[in-house]
């Protein structure tokens, strides 16, 4: 329910913790049955960071995608504070990989859109739209429409546009895929320091193990045919981490080791 | 200022050399005359459609002809393409809407334009109200269709924008589905402003001669009237104003447009 969320709610604290529960899902490509996710389970806290690696084809964007409700799995059932979930919502802001920006709105158009559903006075929507703005460090960009902006300010308006309502549970889907190094080493600390801020639970589905170690609580690393996941890192060193420790340098070899192998 | 100034330089250069063919083509009538080629009858000369053309204008009848024409022809475009926005919307946002007029429609759609004349001079007499309604008619087709296509052909990603910031109905429509299906929507205005110009000249040609209603007037008439007396200067006259106005129209909409859908990556 969209009114259930209001501008003046603060930032989560004790929301945002998800119950993924024996989660199936089969696809039937030309006659063969593709085991595209089987009973996955996992726990996630309020205020986690977690991220999802592994290879194409391992369901990883599909898991996402449920937890968006986008689409529904076939078998076991998701939760989100309680709520199971079987439609989109405000409370779960997704970011996908292609930006996903109306082209024809510009960046403030584009933000705005997602409190359109909320409850709200228009000056404290706008004050919001502003901040969101300001916070991914587009300022002066309001009135750029999408097609005069870098794919690294797209990103950024679409992660504006995702934490606008203040959802609990942020969901990213390879949202620096696109990126070149540079720009991406950038938005992960800007990432970092939005998070800190909002204190929402952060589900980011990835391809660069690195990037996951850098940023999450834990890494979940999955594997395919079928989908499933293969082994939980937890990383517990202090941030800002350095990808020259010793310890980072130990559990991204673990991990390629482990991706490797499948 | 420096790309401004580059465009502008580009656009009058596309310019020129749209010229150049009908520039060869008027210096090869002019040639072919002063070595005195068109004297069978069939050819005119350009001297004598120059003539006839300030005779034309000093008398009035080649502009007036021209402007009945082109007010026949925006009456029954704008009726027709509006009708065709209100139904391509309707078939395109409502999945039982479709399924109740989408196969008639797409019958009727098979029907030529001119083919309704006989119907339609039937109901209507062959007056002023019949030649507006067939020109709405062939108006009405690529609009509702256009309209409708656009509707339908919503990119998945932007619905699923819509879902995940969980837009009402109405709030889709305006800010998601209307607008990506603006470029298609935009085409099919563009269409049906051909369609009502070639058809203004067919219902004038076709329906004016009728021996009820005299002559009537426009340049599908002046046309008319230059075979019957064959005269190849006012056919000639008149088939240039026709091409020129068609293509002033054509211009106006596809700029028109192209402001419309500027945030189109170029």
């Amino acid at each position: 329910m969209a009114d259930a969320l209001t501008l003046s709610r603060p930032a989560a604290r004790d929301a945002g913790a998800v119950a993924i529960l024996g989660v199936s899902k089969t696809f039937h490509v030309e006659n063969r049955t593709v085991h595209a996710l089987d009973d996955v389970s996992l726990a996630i806290a309020s205020g986690e960071f977690i991220s999802i690696v592994g290879p194409s084809g391992c369901g990883k964007s599909t898991l996402l995608r449920f937890l968006a409700g986008l689409d529904r799995p076939d078998g076991g059932r998701i939760t989100v504070d309680g709520e199971v979930v079987d439609r989109p919502s405000l409370k779960r802001g997704i970011v996908f990989q292609d930006h996903r920006l109306l082209p024809w709105l510009n960046v403030e158009e584009n933000v705005a859109l997602s409190l359109r559903s909320l409850a709200g006075a228009p000056a404290d929507k706008k004050e919001r739209v502003q901040s969101l703005i300001d916070l991914v460090g587009l300022t002066g960009f309001e009135k750029a429409l999408p097609h005069e902006l870098s794919g690294g300010m797209s990103q950024r308006a679409a992660i504006a546009r995702g934490l606008a309502p203040r959802p609990p549970l942020l969901l990213l889907d390879e949202p620096l895929g696109a990126l070149d190094s540079l720009t991406r080493s950038y938005l992960q600390d800007e990432l970092l320091a939005i998070r800190e801020r909002e204190k929402s639970t952060v589900v980011m589905v990835t391809h660069d193990v690195e990037e996951a170690i850098y940023l999450s609580d834990r890494v979940v690393v999955m594997e395919p045919r079928p989908g499933r996941i293969a082994a939980i890192f937890d990383i517990t060193s202090r941030r800002p981490r350095h990808r020259d420790d010793p310890d980072f340098v130990a559990t991204r070899r673990k991990i390629t080791d482990l991706l490797a192998t499948r | 200022m420096a790309a401004t100034n580059f465009s502008a330089a580009s656009r009058s250069g596309i310019v020129a050399r749209a010229l150049v063919l009908p520039a060869a083509l008027l210096l090869l009538w002019v040639l072919l005359d002063a070595l005195g080629a068109l004297k069978g009858g069939i050819v005119v000369s350009p001297s004598q459609v120059f003539g006839t053309a300030y005779e034309g204008f000093a008398d009035g009848s080649l502009p007036g002809a021209a402007l009945a024409t082109l007010l026949r022809a925006l009456t029954g475009w704008a009726i027709g393409a509006l009708a065709g926005l209100v139904f391509g919307l309707i078939l395109g946002l409502s999945g039982i809407a479709r399924n109740l007029f989408d196969p008639s429609i797409s019958s009727l759609r098979q029907i030529a334009l001119f083919a309704w004349i006989p119907l339609l001079s039937a109901w209507l007499g062959n007056g002023e109200a019949m030649k507006i309604t067939l020109i709405a008619l062939g108006a009405f087709f690529p609009m509702a269709l256009g309209t409708q296509a656009g509707c339908q052909n919503v990119p998945a990603p932007f619905r699923e924008v819509g879902r995940v910031l969980e837009l009402d109905r109405r709030a889709t429509i305006t800010a998601i589905i209307v607008p990506a299906a603006l470029p298609s929507i935009l085409v099919g205005l563009e269409l049906s402003l051909n369609i009502a110009w070639l058809g203004t000249f067919g219902a004038e040609y076709l329906i004016g001669t009728g021996y009820i209603n005299g002559m009537g007037d426009g340049l599908g008439a002046y046309l008319a009237a230059a075979r019957e007396y064959a005269r190849m200067d006012q056919v000639l006259l008149g088939v240039l104003f026709l091409a020129l106005i068609g293509l002033g129209l054509d211009r106006l909409v596809l700029g028109f447009s192209r402001r419309l859908v500027s945030w189109r990556t170029p």
